[in-house]
């Protein structure tokens, strides 16, 4: 005889009788063993940071990619499964160029959140009845970070499809001392150059091995830059800007 | 005699219906075809302010020398949360086919709605502007046989008109006639408007002219030229006539008027 | 008679001229309906200050025969409104079936409250421009009568381009141009109708048809009219012109091959 939760957890779409869905949940789980992704949200922009598990000395630190460019005013930083993170964010370029090319304007951060939401909830069967296209949920969460109308935002976006504005977010292994961090450190008259310098604090904090220019990424979101990832050099300024100790 | 009519003209004379000649009669279409189209005729006419933008038409429709009503609407509010309309923003005028028109109005009306909706915000008229634009283009190869003006006021509160033939090309413009009247309409607009070929009397000869200073006109003067404009050319057009309908779009909202034309 | 046996008993070219293969040829594109075949000729209908009265013969012609004299090219719907068909009679026979199918569908699912003439008259637009988008058109034009969502009387037309549009009194075909002339005098705008009585409505209607009958080769003495009020349908589907008057017939001079 199975125990009572394993019955329940092999079926996407078939409810415990306690109301949930094991798979998603699972999949909550598998963001839990990413690298962690910070976002901080200024009145001036948002910044991303990440932190790049260099597993090995031969491992060309470049190649990888945690922080990507959606639009020119969209981006977002990923914690768990890369490659299904890929996905997403092919849909979310695809939706974002769909808006400017049939609207003549910018896609607002938030419709793109709620686009790669929709996308993600796609384990199921469509509204319509159509086939699902994919057989698990995603094993990934995205801080989305953008600047609109509205100003800059930053969203946390879940594999169960949920997604929720926050001033300042963490994402994956070290999220929960990140997130405590983060909760200390915010204020809401932040700047840019504080936002950064919070950012890479709060990762050096949660990350096992020691904070560097090279495995850390930095990513901000401005109205006069849009979306930019930060230069090596730039990386080493503020790195060299960190409290030692 | 019918032999005349024969489809085969190696058939002229007494001949059989069986192949005694290779028969001609190929594909090809027969008799007279159907044609989806048809001319519902009237005219439009959108002209913008500084901070208001008018859009007219008369609402005359027609069948050839029929007037199939007197009363059929071609500019509609788009977009609004009500059934009213009451709230809306947006301003589209139709002219041509008045089915496709009808068609037309009904899709940008709920992509604006569905817009609203997914992105918590109301569409601009730019939006709205590019994505008439794309759903003219998108019938490219059996095009909505209309001409589209879009009215509304832009992000710094400015009137615009943006002005688009059947599959979708558009500009954004000061003013526009279109349909039936539209090149008896928009020489007079180009004059009284944007002031073309008026000169100062006696500020020189030949190239040396001074053109007559360019002072925007103001929303009465406006409406005036707007029913001048109506008014010459139900003389002139048999399929313009019966009403005038203006939507006036300023800040505040959208107020419509309704004037009388000559039925004749 | 001549000496090629596979000609025997076929109909001579020279006199009926070459058979067209071209109908029973299966390749090239798809054709659908490229004109009408069996027709009805006009309908004319009039509002007036509780409803609208609507008529149209009971004759279907295949080309300048006659074809069927007892078609019923009005029907009912709902028993609150009135479908005048003009135009191919096959496709009305679609139409109605259509029609009926809708009706029954409402009939089971609705919450009490059925289809409008308003409702009804969108509905047939719908098909019919759906129908010409797809190049396969039902060759009608439709005169819908009845009341609207507030019970005020109703009237458009809708035609086999997906073409809509309303007016105090609307004819189709040979009617647009000798009816309606007619009814716009006794019903020029919508205050006029508030003031028409139902009696002279359908005065004015009948006296159209029989405009209509001395007029149109395609038309019969024999007619449907009906008269949609709150209270319900009134449909007689055996009317007779009465009163017909042809004594301006010798007098006309100039139309046909007689020259004084």
């Amino acid at each position: 005889m199975f125990i009572a939760r394993s019955e329940y957890d092999r079926g996407i779409n078939t409810f415990s009788p306690e109301g949930r869905l094991f798979q998603v949940e699972y999949s909550l789980e598998a963001i839990k063993l990413g690298s962690t992704a910070i976002g901080v949200a200024t009145g001036g922009g948002v910044v991303l940071g990440v932190e790049k598990r260099v597993t090995s000395s031969l491992l060309e630190t470049s190649s990888v990619e945690k922080i990507v460019e959606i639009d020119r005013h969209i981006g977002c930083a990923m914690s768990g499964l890369q490659a299904d993170a890929r996905s997403m964010v092919e849909h979310a370029r695809v939706e974002s160029q769909n808006h400017a090319f049939h609207y003549n304007e910018p896609l607002r951060v938030e419709s793109c959140t709620q686009a790669i939401c929709d996308l993600a909830l796609r384990f199921g069967e469509g509204a319509d009845g159509e086939e699902s296209i994919m057989s698990r949920p995603f094993g990934v969460a995205l801080l989305i970070a953008g600047y609109d109308e509205d100003g800059p935002q930053l969203y946390h976006a879940e594999p169960s499809g949920t997604f929720y504005r926050y001033d300042a977010k963490a994402i994956g292994s070290g999220s929960e001392g990140a997130q405590a961090e983060l909760q200390n450190e915010f204020h809401k008259s932040l700047t840019i150059e504080e936002a950064e310098t919070l950012v890479l604090k709060t990762l050096k904090q949660v990350m096992e091995e020691k904070l560097d220019s090279k495995n850390v990424q930095l990513a901000s979101v401005t109205k006069e830059r849009g979306f930019r990832i930060y230069t090596d050099a730039e990386m080493a300024v503020v790195v060299e800007r960190l409290p030692a100790n | 005699m019918s032999a005349m009519f024969s489809q085969n003209p190696l058939m002229n004379g007494p001949n059989y219906s069986f192949n005694q000649a290779p028969s001609t009669a190929a594909a090809g279409n027969k008799e007279h075809g159907f044609y989806p189209y048809t001319d519902n005729g009237g005219s439009t006419l959108a002209i913008s302010g500084s901070d208001f933008t008018i859009v007219a038409g008369d609402t005359r429709s027609t069948s050839g020398y029929n007037i199939n009503t007197r009363y059929s609407p071609k500019v509609f509010k788009i977009g609004g949360t009500t059934s009213s309309q009451d709230d809306a923003t947006l301003v589209l005028s139709v002219v041509g086919f008045a089915a496709d028109g009808e068609a037309l109005k009904e899709r940008l009306d709920a992509i604006v709605k569905m817009y609203r909706y997914q992105h918590g915000k109301p569409m601009s008229v730019k939006a709205c502007a590019q994505r008439l634009s794309t759903i003219l283009y998108g019938k490219r190869f059996f095009p909505y046989y209309v001409t589209a003006i879009l009215g509304g006021l832009d992000e710094e509160g400015n009137g615009a008109v943006y002005s688009y033939d059947p599959v979708g090309s558009y500009e954004r413009e000061q003013c526009r006639a279109a349909g039936a009247a539209a090149s008896l309409i928009m020489p007079f607009l180009d004059n009284q408007v944007n002031y073309k070929n008026q000169y100062i009397p006696g500020s020189g000869v030949g190239h040396a002219l001074v053109e007559r200073e360019k002072i925007p006109l103001g929303r009465t003067e406006v409406e005036d030229v707007v029913k001048d404009a109506f008014d010459s050319a139900v003389e002139r057009h048999i399929e313009v006539g019966d009403g005038l309908q203006m939507f006036v779009i300023t800040k505040s909202g959208i107020e419509e008027k309704y004037l009388p034309l000559k039925r004749d | 008679m001549n000496h090629l046996p596979q000609s025997w008993g076929r109909p001579r070219d020279d006199i009926y001229g070459a058979y067209d293969h071209s109908y029973l040829q299966s390749n090239g594109p798809n054709q659908h309906t490229q004109s009408p075949i069996v027709t009805g000729t006009s309908v004319i209908a009039l509002k007036f200050k509780d409803g609208v009265v609507i008529a149209a013969d009971n004759l279907a012609s295949y080309g300048s025969l006659a074809r069927f004299t007892d078609v019923k090219r009005l029907r009912s719907f709902a028993d609150s409104s009135i479908v005048g068909f003009g135009g191919d009679v096959s496709d009305m026979q679609y139409l109605d079936r259509l029609l009926s199918s809708l009706d029954t569908r409402e009939a089971y699912c609705s919450s009490g409250h059925s289809l409008n003439a308003q409702n009804l008259h969108t509905y047939l637009a719908k098909v019919f421009y759906k129908r010409r988008s797809e190049f396969s058109p039902l060759w009608n034009q439709v005169l819908v009568a009845g009341l609207d969502a507030e019970s005020k009387p109703f009237l458009a037309s809708a035609d086999l381009l997906g073409t809509t549009f309303s007016a105090p009194s609307l004819a189709t075909g040979f009617g647009a141009h000798l009816a309606q002339p007619l009814l716009r005098k006794v019903a020029p705008d919508e205050d006029a109708v508030a003031k028409l009585s139902e009696e002279e409505a359908v005065q004015a209607v009948k006296e159209s048809m029989k405009v209509l009958f001395y007029r149109d080769a395609r038309s019969l003495d024999k007619y449907s009219i009906a008269v949609v009020t709150k209270a319900g349908i009134r449909l007689k589907e055996d009317e007779k012109l009465e009163n017909q008057s042809w004594a301006f017939a010798d007098k006309i001079r100039g139309y046909g091959t007689q020259v004084n």
